[in-house]
């Protein structure tokens, strides 16, 4: 059997890691395949629920990512989205929902070997902690249901 | 309690109120809410412990607001949800007459929505201990026990909606998980979608919840889904200071600081 | 039923060296509503633009994804040519199979499965797009330029030239900046002055120049073509409308032993002061933390002597306000402080000096005026040692790059050293010596050749002090590293060139991004070096990173172009990727409930309120309205709406729902 490969879905603003990112391949530093980078115009932007069906869909750990503190191209949308996180992290992990497998980051559009670091970081522990079968379950729940009729 | 019928007559008598939001007794012997509309029937209010509906609801429901303008008995649940439906534009001072009531069902005057906002700061919006022991046993139990506990006290919803219906806060005409482009929350009452609906409904009230329980009351299933808006009211005077209800301080979410905490964004 | 066209790019071979482009377009054409998927060596030349023209007309296609480069890269190119085809720009969208993919795996498998799958995703994306159409806004045709050295000097007036008028700030009394302080400039040693100051002048006697000294940038709000800057003008305690410029006040002014920044702490000013004899303008400001009168509460001797009565104790700071259409940074650079360097000893011994410093040593409007006499004892130094990178490109003090300017300078520094000093010997320290430019390399062989500089390549690892002579030192790497002491008079540091104070400050104050340097930085490394990443803002000179004067002049005059090319329209095509509440049949109207939760997110204030009315005029509803002139699109409304009432145009929820959903159910 194959070792496991988790299936990642990274959530970043199109400004700051969007840009790291590009910068990441204009540099040609390597990073792992398994991460696959949804674009949103900010961090502000990303609504909660898209990450709880990134989990029911079958990802085994998420990346959110934007520009620091104070750096937002927005001026406040990373603001936004820090507090929003704060809260809703609290809750998934109170819900027994593992929060290891939500990476949160800033990652500027100058920091491309950062975006590959937090890459392949986050492959790692997703792969050590295994597929979110858990959740998986939870979410194939419908799907034998329907079936069964 | 007497006070409070002599001002909902005289309200009503003069036309100042078409209707009077208040406690009655109900046939089976628990207190239910009272829409009275002539001042002879004011004798019918009651204000007791049990009183513990939050009859703000009632202020955002188009077939009260038909009735014309309401005077509504607010004890401190309601006057905390009144607050925080004006801090959100559902209500406005001129449209409704508050009576408070006090524990014992005394009538306290309020001029003003800010009068209301002054009383509440004598009393904390707070998690009470025992609460917050059930909050911290949960939080110390492993991430499956967690999972475990949560799944199976979930498992018994069958999303009858009576928590959004009993919420003062849940006044939107079309509910999120009502939404179908895209269909945002599976409808059928399974595992994943009760999650979903669970953990949307507490992220929506986070730093709009006034802890008033009506939820749970209402559930039919006795589910705990109050501890989940209470963790967040934990959490939003933990983490950001926040003090309860007012017109001023601006939605929890809605604002930030910037030394707000991060130690979890690498 | 969409109609969609997936077009994959080999870019060369930058994509399909580690991707299997056949493959991937072969996977697309099995997606649902795929109806045409191929592959092109060049997708955004002419003939690949072309092909996805007739495609969109053969395959009647309802939408387009071309899987490669960066969308911020060429979504504006490939959206422009849909849109040639007929197709509504914005039903194109671009996944990054470039950046994001080939560059950064190898050639594997799983590498073009992912490329598959970043397909996949934007296909399920672009049947969720709608078509748009630009916003069209009013453009201001007033530029701000903030800093009044060379580079925004140079922008200012080509800008003025073309026609517009332009608002100056500089944050010192007196506009010129560095290149003020230079004597002699490379490769061709003629007077910076003398080059400097007509421009100077013109500036300030320009129409269209309305220029505003002792004066910072408060606060910068807007988008681009209208922007609202507020710009606080620090109180000069002179009535400049009054004041003829005489010398009377500085004249008679006690406070006398205060180091002049002009001369780089080598002089001393007064307290009420113009920086420098050719300042412009040529009136003098209260430098209040060196006035007896602020300090102290008496004095007001200049008050006595100004016959004019240009003397204002009592002004205060002001703030004016100001619409603009365009912003340029010019705020140039700065260098390295004393403590930079204990191991030369800069700052402890008087003799160890900046290139700057030397600069101003060397000048005639100089404190020695332009003898070469040295700090300490102003004797005239017989032995200088330079030392080339000092601070730059030196890992362990934080400062990896290059400096640039250093290598030219030194080289002229050691000429003129020559020049005025013909006993003198003089030493040059080095690592490389980077002379590309335009008669660059001449210049520091006829340093080498004719005026007989001798350059060591080394690093110096110490210098101190001994009977009265700088001791110097370091190692010959090209005599095997030979230890090499010199016995020196004078050591000239050729300092880091580095970011300004408060650059970071004013990066935020702009919504720009800098790098780890704090430079600006620019919107592109190659295709758009003087553009930020906020529309409307420009860069110029040595603030984006240190550079000489022809570079900053060039980049100061392509800053210009680009100002006056948006001025140049009659109104500016906005991107109308911006939010919208929802509208639906009455009686609902709008999911929207009013909460208004959305209006105390938005960072722009461009979310108002919509009162909807009965035939009686009785209002029935209140909804959240976008404006759409202030609305940037950044979305932050529609993560707080619960009831999903606002969305944004470009990045709706029901695309970037697709989007997830597509990228996982594989």
């Amino acid at each position: 059997m194959n070792e496991f490969e988790p299936k990642i879905v990274a959530f970043v603003c199109n400004w700051c890691t969007y840009a790291g990112a590009d910068l990441t391949g204009t540099s040609r530093i390597k990073y792992a395949t398994n991460v696959k980078i949804v674009r949103f115009p900010c961090t502000g932007r990303i609504d909660f629920m898209l990450l709880l069906k990134a989990f029911s869909e079958g990802a085994d750990g998420i990346i959110i990512s934007g520009c620091h503190p104070n750096d937002c191209h927005y001026t406040s949308g990373n603001f936004h989205a820090r507090r929003r996180w704060v809260m809703f992290r609290s809750l998934l992990d109170f819900m027994g929902i593992d929060v290891r497998r939500i990476q949160f980051s800033w990652v500027s559009a100058a920091e491309g070997a950062k975006w590959a670091e937090i890459v392949n970081s986050t492959v790692e522990t997703v792969r050590e902690l295994g597929p979110y079968s858990d959740y998986q379950k939870v979410a194939d729940f419908l799907k034998t249901e329907v079936e069964n009729g | 309690m007497d006070n409070v019928k002599k001002r909902a007559a005289e309200l009503l008598k003069s036309e100042a109120v078409k209707v009077v939001i208040g406690y009655t007794m109900g046939t089976n012997g628990k207190p239910r809410a009272a829409f009275i509309q002539n001042a002879e029937d004011v004798d019918s209010l009651i204000f007791n412990a049990q009183c513990v509906q939050n009859l703000a609801v009632y202020l955002s429901k188009a077939e009260i607001k038909q009735l014309g303008k309401p005077a509504i008995v607010a004890p401190l649940n309601v006057l905390r949800a009144i607050i925080q439906l004006a801090s959100e534009m559902q209500i406005q001072e001129n449209e409704l007459i508050v009576l408070g009531v006090s524990p014992d069902g005394e009538l306290i005057d309020f001029q003003n929505f800010s009068a209301i906002e002054k009383y509440l700061e004598d009393f904390n919006m707070e998690v009470d201990a025992k609460e917050k022991e059930t909050l911290e046993k949960i939080s110390s139990m492993s991430l499956e026990e967690r999972w475990k506990f949560w799944n199976e006290e979930l498992a018994e919803c069958f999303k009858c909606y009576a928590c959004r219906a009993a919420c003062p806060m849940c006044y939107c005409h079309k509910c999120a998980v009502e939404q179908n482009k895209p269909q945002w929350i599976p409808v059928a009452a399974h595992r994943l979608g009760n999650l979903e609906w669970h953990i949307m409904r507490a992220m929506h009230l986070a730093g709009r919840c006034v802890n008033c329980d009506a939820c749970h009351e209402a559930c039919p299933k006795g589910i705990n889904l109050n501890f989940l808006t209470k963790l967040m009211l934990n959490d939003a005077q933990e983490e950001f200071g926040y003090t309860g209800v007012t017109l001023k301080e601006g939605n929890l979410l809605s604002t930030f600081k910037t030394n707000d905490q991060e130690n979890f964004i690498q | 039923m969409s109609r969609i066209g997936v077009f994959v790019c080999h870019c060369g071979e930058n994509i399909s060296a580690t991707v299997d482009v056949e493959k991937v377009a072969q996977a697309a054409a099995g997606f649902d509503d795929v109806v045409h998927s191929v592959d092109y060596k060049y997708m955004c030349s002419d003939p690949g633009q072309t092909l996805i023209k007739q495609a969109i007309k053969e395959h009647n296609l309802t939408g387009v994804v071309v899987a490669a480069c960066s969308p911020r890269m060429h979504e504006p190119t490939f959206r422009k040519a849909c849109a040639e085809a007929g197709l509504n720009g914005y039903m194109c969208e671009m996944t990054n199979l470039r950046e994001h993919c080939s560059w950064v795996h190898d050639r594997t498998e799983e590498t073009t499965e992912k490329a598959i799958d970043l397909v996949r995703m934007l296909v399920e994306k672009v049947k969720n797009n709608k078509p748009l159409e630009p916003i069209l806004v009013p453009i201001t045709k007033t530029a701000l330029v903030i800093g009044g050295g060379i580079a925004g000097i140079q922008t200012s007036l080509d800008i003025a030239n073309c026609g517009h008028k332009v608002i100056l700030v500089e944050k010192e009394p007196s506009i010129g900046g560095h290149m003020s302080q230079l004597s002699e400039t490379f490769p061709t040693l003629d007077c910076s002055q003398c080059i400097l100051t007509p421009r100077m002048v013109e500036v300030a006697q320009h129409p269209n120049i309305e220029l505003i000294t002792y004066a910072e940038l408060d606060s910068l709000e807007g988008y681009i073509g209208n922007f609202k800057a507020k710009i606080r003008k620090k109180a000069k305690s002179v009535d400049h409308s009054v004041c003829t410029g005489c010398g009377d006040c500085w004249g008679k002014c006690p406070s006398k032993k205060i180091p002049s920044e002009f001369n780089a702490g080598l002089g001393s000013r007064t307290a009420i002061y113009v920086p420098f004899p050719q300042a412009v303008p040529n009136k003098p400001v209260i430098d209040k933390s060196n006035c007896n009168y602020y300090q102290k509460g008496k004095c007001k001797i200049c008050e006595k002597f100004c016959k004019p009565g240009a003397i204002r104790f009592d002004q205060e700071d002001e703030i004016v306000e100001a619409e603009v259409g365009a912003v340029v940074v010019t705020t140039g650079f700065d260098v390295v402080k004393p403590e930079f360097f204990p191991e030369y000893g800069y700052g402890k011994y008087k003799d160890v000096i900046t290139g700057l410093q030397f600069e101003r040593l060397a000048s005639a409007s100089g404190p020695t005026l332009g003898e070469i006499r040295r700090p300490s004892d102003e004797k005239v130094p017989e032995k200088v040692v330079f030392i080339a990178c000092a601070g730059s490109r030196d890992p362990a003090k934080g400062i990896n790059y290059c400096s640039k300017i250093c290598c030219m300078y030194t080289a002229k520094h050691a000429m003129l050293y020559q020049h005025k000093v013909h006993t003198g010997k003089s030493f040059v320290f080095y690592m490389d010596i980077r002379a590309a430019g335009k008669n660059y390399d001449e210049f520091v062989r006829r340093a080498i050749e004719e005026d007989k500089v001798n350059y060591i390549r080394g690093r110096v690892s110490t210098v101190y002090e001994k009977d009265g002579k700088l001791i110097v030192k370091g190692a010959d790497t090209l005599m095997n590293g030979e230890p090499i002491e010199i016995e020196a008079d004078m050591v000239v540091l050729a300092s880091a060139g580095i970011s300004n104070p408060g650059s970071e400050e004013l990066a935020q104050k702009l919504h720009v991004s800098y790098d780890r340097y704090k430079f600006f930085a620019e919107a592109h490394p190659k295709l758009k070096p003087v553009e930020t990443n906020t529309a409307g803002i420009f860069l110029a000179g040595a603030c984006q990173a240190p550079k000489d004067i022809p570079e900053t002049v060039g980049m100061a005059s392509g800053a210009a172009s680009k100002v006056a090319a948006l001025f140049s329209q009659p109104e500016l095509k906005r991107e109308p990727l911006i939010a919208v509440v929802n509208r639906q049949m009455p009686p609902v109207f709008s999911s929207c409930v009013g909460c208004f939760l959305c209006e105390t997110a938005c960072p722009y204030n461009a979310i108002g309120r919509e009162e909807i009315k009965d035939r009686n005029g009785n209002v029935i509803k209140t909804l959240a309205r976008v404006n759409e002139g202030l609305c940037q699109g950044c979305g932050t409304c529609v993560a707080f709406c619960r009831t999903k009432s606002i969305d944004i145009q470009g990045f709706s929820n029901e695309q970037m729902y697709s989007e997830v959903m597509a990228l996982l159910n594989d």
